[in-house]
């Protein structure tokens, strides 16, 4: 089976960007957990928004493939938001940048963000695993409760913040709040199995092997059991 | 039967359903990979006053293990599902958690679970935090990891617990000391080649067989006098004149056909050796077939030859 890949129509009519508030495009429901067992002409007619004269999937996205266990987002901008918003499996690829929320109050599964993404990713994830290959946006994890989140890119301001637990592993040493922690630089071995682990997603973050990290903990405001990881090079 | 001039007795080793799980240990080096294992595998030679019977069935290469560092792999056997889990955790806390460097894995994959390190977490008194990575096949496995001294304590939550069967063995009886030793060493050396068992008893060989009960009413096992040579005039034995030593081989495994082909291996590098090796006979201790539901016949076996 393909990857059911919704790829986001590029002249959007007037008249149905229009019916929304804002450019914004809420996609907190196309997620594997949604969509599964749905023919591709029901996800067709799905509601952006469970309400009776919601936007359907069709009048953004073009919609090809079966395989709802793996969605794809093509054409893809910032405009799309809270992309896996609650997803418990399955994977998501956002081919290109995304908006706010990605990843919020995520329950399990992969997320997989081929551009830049916008402000909160992760926020409130309990589970899970999202990796960003370019930029993340401020408050990344912010709230997390557990899971884990790569960004290879830089990320703005406020990372972790109210994080509970969870990982964040990132390439540079980001601004950090003052209840975030520096715990020392360490080698820790079970990034090898992490490691391994993304070597299944075609990502930036595949052949990494260094086990050397700079590790702050926190946030201190919250539980400070969640942690920011910057490899070390 | 008679293999290169060594007679193979008509008679079987008769074995016991046990519990078995296998746990995956690594460490920076193969050095410390040992010391781990050989501390959680110590002490572990019998059931009867150990609780558990342990052993380390092999090295693992670094490509072999989850975490990509040398490692061994231990197979630990019990009569029951609860002295496993309870000898588990207890030998995990105090071998493994306190091992520099080691790390501590699932080895078996099994509907059943015991704990690893659910319970050991507790000893990062709160500091301790757990990953749920997914393995190559896309299956959610938990891990802790907990602060200790030296870095950082990496701890699969749980492994696997099956079935498996104890008590496979055989005996080898030879006309000196010396020369049941130099047998029973080199079948060792061939068994450890085979996988899923392991041979429990220091280096694998045990020289006290028992029999069951006593003239002592507190005593439920004594020794074997029927096998020991010095009582050949004094008791019903089961040597002859020529024999002056005799070592068993017990052999614990995760089925009955690891066992038979681990005998098969052991008995055959005996027979290998030859007449002029002093080796006289090969034997195995049953109690009549009337306790273990296993029966691995000599015969039988060494006749797939």
């Amino acid at each position: 089976m393909n990857a059911l890949t919704l790829t986001l129509k590029l002249n959007l009519q007037v008249t149905q960007a229009s019916k929304i508030d804002s450019n914004k495009i809420n996609c907190s429901r196309l997620t594997p957990n949604s969509l599964a067992n749905l023919s591709i002409t029901e996800i067709e007619n799905f509601s952006l928004f469970n309400t009776k004269n919601s936007l359907k999937i069709a009048d953004y996205f073009d919609v090809s493939g079966t395989d709802t266990n793996h969605i794809i987002f093509k054409n893809s901008n910032a405009q799309l938001e809270y992309i896996g918003h609650k997803m418990s499996s399955g994977q998501i690829t956002v081919e290109g940048d995304s908006g706010n929320f990605v990843g919020c109050k995520m329950q399990g599964g992969t997320i997989i963000c081929q551009g830049n993404t916008g402000d909160r990713v992760g926020d409130q994830m309990r589970r899970g695993l999202i990796l960003i290959d370019g930029n993340a946006g401020s408050y990344c994890a912010s709230r997390m409760v557990a899971g884990t989140i790569g960004v290879y890119g830089s990320v703005a301001g406020y990372v972790g913040f109210g994080m509970k637990r969870g990982t964040i592993l990132l390439t540079k040493t980001p601004n950090l709040h003052a209840t975030i922690q520096n715990c020392g630089t360490h080698t820790l071995p079970f990034l090898a199995l992490l490691f391994q682990h993304f070597a299944a997603f075609s990502t930036r973050f595949n052949g990494l092997n260094n086990q050397r990290v700079q590790r702050y903990a926190g946030d201190l405001s919250s539980n400070g059991n969640g942690e920011i990881l910057v490899l070390l090079s | 039967m008679q293999l290169n001039g060594i007679q193979i007795d008509d008679t079987f080793a008769e074995a016991f359903n046990m519990r078995g799980t296998r746990v995956i240990i690594t460490a920076l080096n193969l050095k410390w990979a040992y010391h781990a294992a050989n501390a959680m595998t110590g002490f572990a030679t019998s059931v009867i006053g150990c609780g558990v019977e342990a052993g380390i069935e092999r090295e693992l290469l670094a490509s072999e293990t989850p975490d990509s560092r040398p490692g061994v792999s231990v197979l630990m056997f019990a009569m029951g599902s609860k002295v496993l889990m309870q000898q588990l955790e207890t030998r995990m806390g105090q071998c493994i958690l306190t091992c520099p460097t080691a790390a501590a894995f699932a080895g078996i994959e099994s509907e059943d679970q015991i704990n690893l390190g659910k319970h050991l977490r507790y000893f990062g008194d709160g500091y301790q935090t757990s990953k749920l990575i997914s393995d190559i096949n896309g299956v959610a496995k938990r891990y802790w990891r907990i602060p200790v001294m030296d870095g950082e304590f990496l701890v699969q939550e749980t492994t696997g617990m099956v079935r498996a069967i104890g008590g496979g063995n055989f005996l080898i009886l030879a006309n000196a000391q010396q020369a049941a030793l130099n047998a029973a060493e080199a079948a060792i050396d061939a068994m450890k080649k085979v996988p899923n068992v392991i041979m429990p008893f220091p280096g694998g060989v045990v020289r006290s067989g028992s029999k069951v009960g006593s003239k002592y009413p507190k005593m439920f096992a004594s020794t074997n006098d029927a096998f020991c040579p010095t009582l050949k005039g004094l008791v019903n034995t089961e040597l002859s004149d020529d024999i002056e030593s005799v070592m068993e081989i017990v052999i614990d495994g995760l089925s009955f056909d690891d066992i038979a082909t681990s005998m098969r291996v052991g008995i055959q590098a005996i027979c290998d050796l030859g007449e002029a090796s002093g080796v006289k006979r090969i034997s195995a201790g049953n109690y009549g077939g009337k306790l273990g539901p296993h029966h691995f016949k000599l015969h039988e076996i060494m006749g797939t030859i």
